[in-house]
């Protein structure tokens, strides 16, 4: 390799930076979710697997209504990487499906504040929420959190550069998985 | 779910409102709910315009047209939502890669003669006595990892198959002569009840293939191009004993197909509505059988099976995986 630097989380950065690059890898906000949830299912993600439309339960969480929130909300996109919603407060909401998806809305959402900090400068506080609890989860960005997202963009970048997906093992999710009767036919 | 609807008569069909509508040339009219529905299959002589192709696009639905001697003339499908580029490439690659193509030619035959086996396993030992046919099934299947080429593994299915097709003239009863396979034109009832059968799941698994990414054209035994969708041919042979046979089987056996439900024309054979029209409905009821699944762990029907084969290669196709054909489990 002839770059300076092959670290993904570096090459990824230069390439965010500056808008002449090509990007190294796709990456989006719901490949963090994915690689929490699944790496199989972030694998055919990246490869653009198709699913059946019939299939019930096509994309988790996504029948949960938007609507609940009382705040003022605005749709952002960053440099078509990243869509947010920032509240008036000037957070950022990130909305978890159910209370099985904290962890990777959790992840997803520190990605957004760690790309507004890193490649546009702009700190950002979060908020975790889920339509129908009253309790809010303020994430911010330190040095432990930001590791924990440098971390992930290695490892999805591992996953969706191998040639073949991990291996199928069975977990609770499956059984919602779009993905479920492709990846268990054999 | 996934229904499929016969239309035997000739006239036109047309969309009507939120529906399809046919109007048959004697003027009877008739309503298909086709929300949920698979495909429509034409067997009858039809107009249509575009804006019914239209309407099936939007909807979702396939519309497969049979014509003259019951051959399959052609499918329109819906457009599909997405394609997939990685896939068509992963595709051609595996039939570009000799090793590659031989390996899954050697599959879809290796799946067929265990389907076939099993046919002829139900009825040996039911007052038949097949052991010399069930044997040389299972010679060729164990043969198949000599073949070197494509075209050999085609040698071995070919065999596999006039063995198996042997045992229908003792199966079937004594009314019914077969004498060996003969397409074009059948020239019996058996050889029309074959070709009739084996152009509806050929039809059906052009369907299932529409529900993935996969190019219907490009194929691994049987040789791409060699009629419109030949990846339908390769996984349609897995599927004809379970799907077709046993339905000519059941209705002869049981005389709801008599020689009154044929026509004979000039050197050939063929279902008249009537039977045709009681083919397809014990063939779509056969499709609505269930199962239970056991990597799937639910239960699923026949129909589906199509479709998870299809996924199947697809999937063996994106991850490098190892594809099992289907194989009649139960
Ligand atoms: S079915 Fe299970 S293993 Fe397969 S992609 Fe979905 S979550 Fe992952």
């Amino acid at each position: 390799m002839t770059e300076s630097s092959t670290d993904p989380v570096d090459r990824f950065l230069a390439a965010a930076r500056d808008e002449t690059e090509e990007l190294p890898f796709r990456l989006t906000g719901v490949m963090f979710q994915y690689y929490v949830v699944c790496e199989r299912e972030l694998w055919f993600l990246s490869r653009d697997v198709e699913i059946d439309r019939d299939t019930p339960a096509i994309v988790r969480g996504s029948d949960v209504d938007d609507s609940a929130y009382a705040d003022k909300r605005r749709d952002v996109r960053v440099d078509g990487i990243i869509a947010i919603d920032v509240l008036d407060s000037g957070a950022i909401l990130e909305v978890k499906p159910s209370s099985s998806m904290t962890e990777p809305a959790r992840l997803q959402l520190l990605f957004y504040l760690w790309y507004l900090d890193r490649v546009t400068g702009v700190e950002k506080t979060g908020v975790l929420a889920h339509p129908t609890e009253k309790r809010r989860e303020t994430v911010e960005l330190t040095p432990e959190t930001s590791a924990e997202v440098e971390s992930a963009i290695r490892g999805i970048r591992d996953v969706v550069s191998a040639d073949s997906p991990p291996p199928a093992a069975e977990k609770p999710v499956c059984d919602s998985c779009a993905y479920h009767d492709f990846c268990w036919s054999c | 779910m996934n229904d499929n609807y016969h239309v035997f008569s000739d006239g036109r069909i047309e969309r009507h409102d939120d529906t399809v509508r046919v109007i048959t040339d004697d003027g009877e009219k008739k309503y298909l709910p086709v929300e949920n529905a698979e495909a429509i299959f034409l067997h009858g002589q039809i107009e249509y315009n575009t804006r019914f192709v239209s309407f099936l696009n939007q909807e979702g639905v396939a519309v497969h047209v049979f014509g003259w001697h019951d051959h399959y003339a052609g499918s329109i499908m819906p457009k599909r939502g997405q394609t997939s580029g990685q896939t068509l490439v992963d595709q051609v690659r595996a039939y570009d890669d000799p090793a590659h193509r031989l390996e899954l030619a050697q599959a879809f035959v290796d799946g067929s003669i265990h389907n076939m086996r099993a046919n002829v396993t139900y009825y040996d030992g039911r007052g038949y006595d097949f052991d010399d046919v069930l044997a040389e099934l299972t010679e060729a299947r164990s043969s198949l990892d000599r073949m070197e080429t494509v075209d050999e593994t085609m040698g071995v299915e070919a065999r596999a198959r006039k063995a198996y097709y042997s045992t229908f003239d003792e199966i079937l009863p004594d009314e019914f002569v077969f004498g060996g396979r003969q397409y074009d034109p059948p020239n019996n009832e058996v050889n029309s009840l074959i070709s009739f059968g084996n152009s509806l799941v050929y039809a059906n698994v052009v369907s299932a293939i529409r529900a993935t990414a996969l190019d219907p054209t490009v194929s691994f035994l049987h040789e791409p191009g060699e009629r419109r969708y030949s990846l339908a041919l390769d996984i349609a042979d897995l599927f004809k004993p379970l799907l077709a046979d046993r339905v000519i089987f059941r209705l002869v056996n049981r005389g709801q197909l008599t020689s009154d439900d044929f026509e004979d024309e000039m050197n050939s054979c063929l279902l008249n509505e009537h039977g045709r029209k009681t083919y397809s409905k014990a063939y779509e009821e056969t499709l609505d059988e269930t199962i239970e699944h056991p990597e799937l762990g639910k239960k699923v029907s026949y129909q589906y099976l199509l479709r998870v084969e299809a996924y199947k290669l697809k999937k063996h196709l994106l991850t490098g995986e190892e594809y099992v054909p289907f194989q009649r489990w139960w």
